[in-house]
């Protein structure tokens, strides 16, 4: 089986949101959407005992994700690889799953014309990976840090596997017991 | 839209190179129907696969509508944008006619030309300029890398820019952070990071880098010269230097431990605000972490009167610690040997002397006469050079204020080539108002910027993608790479050879001084001395892409020292000291610092920096692009959270930021990023969005939230020896805009000559401005020894070199070429070639006899026609001494003495010695010509009754032979 999930090494990140724009640009993104934006509390701490991170995120393609069940009509899908997406087809933009999402990572664009409000979110590329399995989605192929990394969990020998049985991570809001696939190595903290 | 496929038909991959900024990322685009449908970066290249916000829009930017795509020429006032569009080749004849005319009223000097940061060579650009006859070019040069690199070539012959991190221990990231501006790079130094590598960062921004350092230094901003000297003076006094490296390599040892006595950490602690202690674990970490990096920072080159002050403090750490040109060290890559250098590109030898002394600079290290000192030495010691582009250039803000002031003498034209001088030159708004001024103005750009908005005629440029690019760093290293052009320009728009190559053409210059049809061909011409087994520069970019000399560390080892004038690293350096200035770096503060200016510090209590490459943008570009501009789409500062509570500034604030010079404003991010007492406005900010014309004191908003209307360019501002002015550790006051008072209006940034807004106009000449330091005087030793003609002599070495080609003479009476170590003959300038005991023109091939006689060749047997015979003749041949080979009966072939064959200067056919029978390669056997009959190599006849296989084998290459020597014959 494959299952998909992506690992992010904050040790690496340095918050340029090449991956932001990667997505927007080749995922054709409305402007008043991003799928997966670069989140940061700023510089925190006393001056100059001082610590930064940034966070990378996107939807975490949950192994129970809570918005699928939700959808009235079947528009939101979960493939068999853990891949969360939805058919634009049969999408009527109630925002159900909009609110069920716990990381409010799905939304509506207003700039599209009417019928076009159909809701959006990540899909680990699933277009670009259906033309070609071995592609990574342009987050990730684009990222010069090489803080995220994408593979399958269920390969032991996929660099993902080797990272998160090696290397401590943490998923987000993992009490909700929804599965995120998104799993983050902390960054070692503040200088001096 | 649709999933694209790269892999449809009729997809072509083309290898290309990233354009938005100086890292030059790999980029594969995919090309369908002469169009680029998709891009990715190249995960061969040095990006590893990463493609930053900026590379990944160049589809975006390639297409943008607001681009410029034809010639626009000027209808109405200037700025009114009011434009007619023009076919190129007739505005470039409307252009050449204009600047013949201002060439012919007032002299070449007259038409100036700023360039931006073209991130390829830009050697075109001084073709023109110097074939033109002008000596002003210039670029941002002097803010960016050009002081610190004439300084480290001061001290040690060459910028020691090239780190070998791979095999060093530590690395200081001093004033650079490559988490905003180099993303490569900080790939690298993260991965070398994790591994062990320990990394300094000195910034006093708490940066991307610096959130990922081992140690952090946030000092006041402008103080890194102090910091510099500090941290010599503890390597120096703490016994930690590599004294076998000095002893061997170094001058000036006692002399610099002298000097550097007063410099201590506690001194500079005040300066610095750094504690002495945290100063000295700095200095030796990176002592003993040995071999260590020190990565050059823009800083060095921006922080005004200290600036190469502080860079010629950082070469000497690097030089006392032995860290130089050693293995896990910084590398000095030397001008390429091997293939053309950007030097060899602008024929310099074109511009007159007379017009070299005309540039328009004071500022010696960084023009014609620092230049001519450290070039000559260039090519004595590595037998090339720097360019003349870079790094001898006009002083920009010397020329924008002779177009104001008619001082030094009255500028008349300018071209902008790639650049936004409102936006990237010190004090912006005297700038404005010399692109106001000029008489004619013509711009080169993608987009209408606000200089181009002011232009008489605005080129349109080709952009990434759409031209071949070529890394060379600057004409200053020995390694290249390169990436094609993915599709032909769009539209009119030239890429800046066709610019230059048209502009040169129509103004008459010599065609064949522009024999390329396109830039291809050019590089073409660059690499080819390479030797690889291709034939077009595209060729090169598909199976070669990145060319690098073998790594060759420690090159003073075989060059026998340094590349200095002594040959030494010169620790006190002689070339400073025969330009007047101190031979060791001589503290001096930024202009405006609490120290030495208190009561300046009462009325503007903090220290501003004007900050680096941020993100998404770079310099001034970029603002234009909504796709990445949602990133940071307003201007904001950062202010310590102590510091804007007591102001009462809350995050967003609009709030006015304000020097001696004027006022902007800016948004606030209150965050504990900056100390306390320290401002950070990042640079570059202009609105494409707005109407340009509806403020033409404020362009599309160039002024009222750019940095640059806050600095200074003050003769006695900027450094001394290279001219940089200062963007850092100036003082400024801050405070929030108000209902009445939020609105920029002309009165918050006058221009002033000097830079002062409570000055308006010109209220002195900048040739009356003192500068920082009045010069040492230094006067040079006169020659100890008999100088001849044609020859100079090295007061530091002692030696006599040729004028022309700077070769040493030796003592044995022969030059020798510093590029091989090769023999020159002195009268000839021919090589000597010890193998085969001749002179070799290396121009022609050529050889010579040691008495410079020509020497000739038949057949690849050298003869000596008029000689007797220099070697042994069988007895069976003839000497003939009118030919000068020998001769076996009246057949012409000729005796090779090497293989005792006589071959046949028609066919290159071998025919032994004492019969004149052919040799049949294919069968092994000799051949008799007349008879057709065939002997064994011990000439017993062979029967003609061969097996069938060889038979077919070998008849009809010995029919070919006979038919060839019956052809012979008959001639």
């Amino acid at each position: 089986m494959t299952r998909y999930c992506m690992v992010i090494d904050q040790r690496r990140c340095i918050g340029c949101h090449s991956c932001s724009v990667a997505c927007r640009v080749w995922n054709d993104v409305p402007e008043d959407l991003i799928y997966n934006p670069v989140l940061s509390t700023g510089v925190e701490g006393e001056w100059p005992n001082v610590h930064r991170n940034w966070l990378p995120t996107l939807c975490m393609h949950c192994e129970k994700p809570a918005c699928v069940p939700q959808c009235p009509t079947g528009a939101s899908q979960q493939d068999a690889d853990g891949t969360v997406w939805i058919e634009y087809d049969k999408c009527m933009a109630c925002k159900v799953c909009v609110n069920a999402c716990p990381y409010g990572m799905r939304d509506q664009s207003k700039l599209q014309p009417r019928l076009h409000q159909f809701i959006r979110k990540c899909t680990f590329c699933r277009d670009k990976r259906k033309m070609d399995p071995d592609a990574q989605p342009y987050c990730v192929a684009t990222c010069h840090q090489k803080a995220r990394i994408f593979g399958d969990l269920d390969d032991p020998n996929s660099e993902v596997s080797k990272l998160i049985n090696s290397v401590e991570t943490v998923r987000l809001l993992e009490d909700l017991n929804t599965g995120p696939q998104i799993y983050y190595i902390p960054a070692l903290g503040g200088t001096r | 839209m649709a999933e694209i496929d790269i892999h449809a038909p009729g997809v072509e991959m083309v290898k290309s190179l990233c354009y938005f900024c100086h890292a030059n990322c790999g980029v594969l685009a995919y090309v369908k129907d002469g169009d680029v449908i998709k891009i990715e970066g190249d995960p061969n290249y040095t990006n590893q696969g990463g493609l930053c916000c900026r590379g990944t829009s160049a589809l975006k930017h390639v297409n943008h509508p607001a681009r410029v795509n034809h010639v626009l020429k000027r209808a109405g006032e200037k700025g009114e944008g009011k434009w007619i569009q023009m076919d190129y080749d007739e505005a470039i004849k409307e252009v050449a006619d204009r600047l013949n005319q201002i060439k012919a009223e007032s002299g070449a000097e007259a038409v100036a030309s700023a360039g931006g940061t073209t991130r390829t060579d830009d050697w075109a650009r001084r073709r023109w300029l110097n074939q033109f006859g002008t000596p002003n070019g210039f670029h941002n040069a002097l803010l960016c890398w050009i002081p610190t690199f004439m300084a480290e070539t001061c001290v040690s012959g060459w910028s020691p820019f090239e780190t070998d991190l791979g095999g060093a221990k530590s690395l200081i990231l001093w004033g650079m952070n490559p988490g905003a501006s180099t993303l490569p790079g900080m790939h690298g130094y993260t991965d070398l990071q994790l591994a062990g590598l320990k990394i300094i960062v000195v910034d006093p921004r708490y940066s991307e880098t610096a959130s990922k350092a081992d140690l952090w230094l946030p000092l006041r901003p402008g103080s890194d010269a102090a910091l510099a000297l500090a941290m010599l003076n503890a390597i120096m006094y703490g016994g930690m230097c590599d004294y076998d490296y000095i002893d061997a390599w170094c001058s000036g040892y006692d002399e610099l431990m002298e000097h550097i006595a007063p410099y201590t950490p506690e001194w500079a602690s005040e300066i610095t605000w750094l504690e002495p202690d945290l100063i000295r674990q700095a200095a030796a970490m990176y002592a003993t972490n040995r071999p260590g990096c020190i990565q050059w920072g823009c800083t060095w080159d921006q922080i005004g009167r200290a600036s190469t002050t502080g860079s010629h403090a950082i070469a000497l750490l690097r030089a006392v610690t032995g860290n130089i040109e050693v293995p896990g060290g910084d590398g000095m890559p030397g001008p390429a040997l091997n293939f053309l250098t950007d030097e060899e590109m602008e024929a310099n030898e074109t511009l007159p002397e007379e017009q070299k002394a005309k540039q328009i600079s004071r500022f010696k290290l960084t023009s014609w006469p620092g230049y001519t000192l450290i070039s000559d030495t260039a090519k004595r010691q590595w037998g090339k050079t720097l360019p003349t582009e870079w790094f001898c250039e006009a002083h920009g803000p010397s020329v924008f204020k002779a177009i104001i002031t008619g001082d030094p003498y009255q500028v008349r034209a300018l071209i902008c080539n790639a650049t936004n001088p409102v936006n990237s030159y010190g004090d912006a708004k005297m700038v404005l108002e010399a692109l106001k001024k000029v008489e004619f103005l013509v711009t080169v750009d993608y987009w209408i910027t606000p200089t181009a908005l002011l232009s008489d005629y605005v080129f349109p440029a080709a952009g990434a993608l759409e031209r071949p690019i070529i890394v060379t760093h600057y004409g200053a290293t020995d390694s290249l790479m390169g990436g094609r052009r993915a599709i032909q320009p769009k539209y009119d728009r030239h890429d800046d050879y066709m610019f230059w190559k048209k502009l040169g053409l129509a103004c008459g210059q010599d065609p064949e001084m522009w024999p390329w049809e396109n830039i291809e061909e050019a590089y073409w011409d660059i690499i080819e001395p390479l030797g690889l087994p291709i034939e077009s520069y595209d060729e090169f970019v598909d199976n070669v892409r990145m060319y690098y000399p073998p790594l060759h560390q420690k090159k003073f080892e075989g060059h026998g020292g340094f590349w200095t004038p002594s040959g030494k690293i010169e620790l006190n350096s002689t070339i400073m000291q025969e330009l007047g200035f101190p031979g060791m770096p001589t503290y001096i503060g930024t202009i405006e610092n609490p120290i030495d200016t208190p009561e300046l510090a009462e009325e503007y209590p903090f220290v501003l920096t004007t900050g680096g490459g941020f993100m998404p943008y770079h310099h001034s570009e970029h603002f234009n692009m909504p796709g990445i501009r949602f990133i940071y789409p307003q201007p904001f500062f950062s202010i310590h959270p102590d510091t804007a509570e007591k102001l009462g500034i809350a995050y967003g604030d609009w709030c006015w930021i304000e020097t001696r010079r004027g006022r902007i404003k800016m948004r606030a991010n209150v965050e504990p990023e900056v100390d306390p007492r320290v401002i950070f406005c990042p640079r570059g900010w202009w609105f494409p969005e707005r109407d340009g014309s509806a403020d033409l004191n404020n362009p599309f908003g160039c002024l009222e939230s750019n940095v640059n209307t806050l600095t200074s360019v003050d003769a006695e501002h900027c450094d001394p020896m290279g001219g940089s002015w200062a963007n850092r550790g100036l003082l400024c006051k801050v405070y929030k805009c108000t209902d009445i008072d939020h609105e920029f209006t002309a009165d918050d940034a006058q221009w002033s000559i000097p830079g002062s807004v409570s000055e308006p106009g010109v209220t002195v000449m900048p040739s009356d401005q003192p500068l920082a330091r009045e010069p040492i005087p230094f006067e040079k030793p006169q020659p100890t020894k008999d100088v001849p003609e044609g020859y100079y002599w090295v007061w530091q070495d002692d030696g006599i070199y040729n004028k022309e080609s700077h070769f040493k003479l030796d003592d044995s009476g022969w030059l020798i070429d510093p590029k091989n170590k090769a023999y020159i003959d002195a009268y000839t300038g021919w090589r000597y070639d010890a193998a085969a005991e001749c002179l070799v023109d290396d121009a022609t091939g050529q050889q010579y006899t040691m008495d410079r006689e020509p020497i000739t060749y038949v057949a690849g047997v050298r003869t000596y026609p008029g000689q007797a015979a220099p070697y042994e003749v069988p007895s069976t041949l003839t000497w003939d001494t009118e030919l000068g080979y020998a001769r076996l009966g009246d057949n012409m072939y000729i005796y090779d003495p090497n293989s005792g064959w006589m071959i046949d200067p028609e066919t290159n056919v071998y025919h032994d010695a004492n019969y004149g029978y052919a040799y049949d390669p294919t069968a092994q056997n000799l051949i008799d010509m007349a008879t057709g009959k065939r002997y064994s190599m011990s000439y017993e006849p062979i029967d003609e009754n061969p097996t069938a296989e060889q038979g077919s084998a070998a008849e009809p290459s010995a029919e070919a032979q006979v038919e060839a020597a019956e052809a012979a014959e008959e001639e």
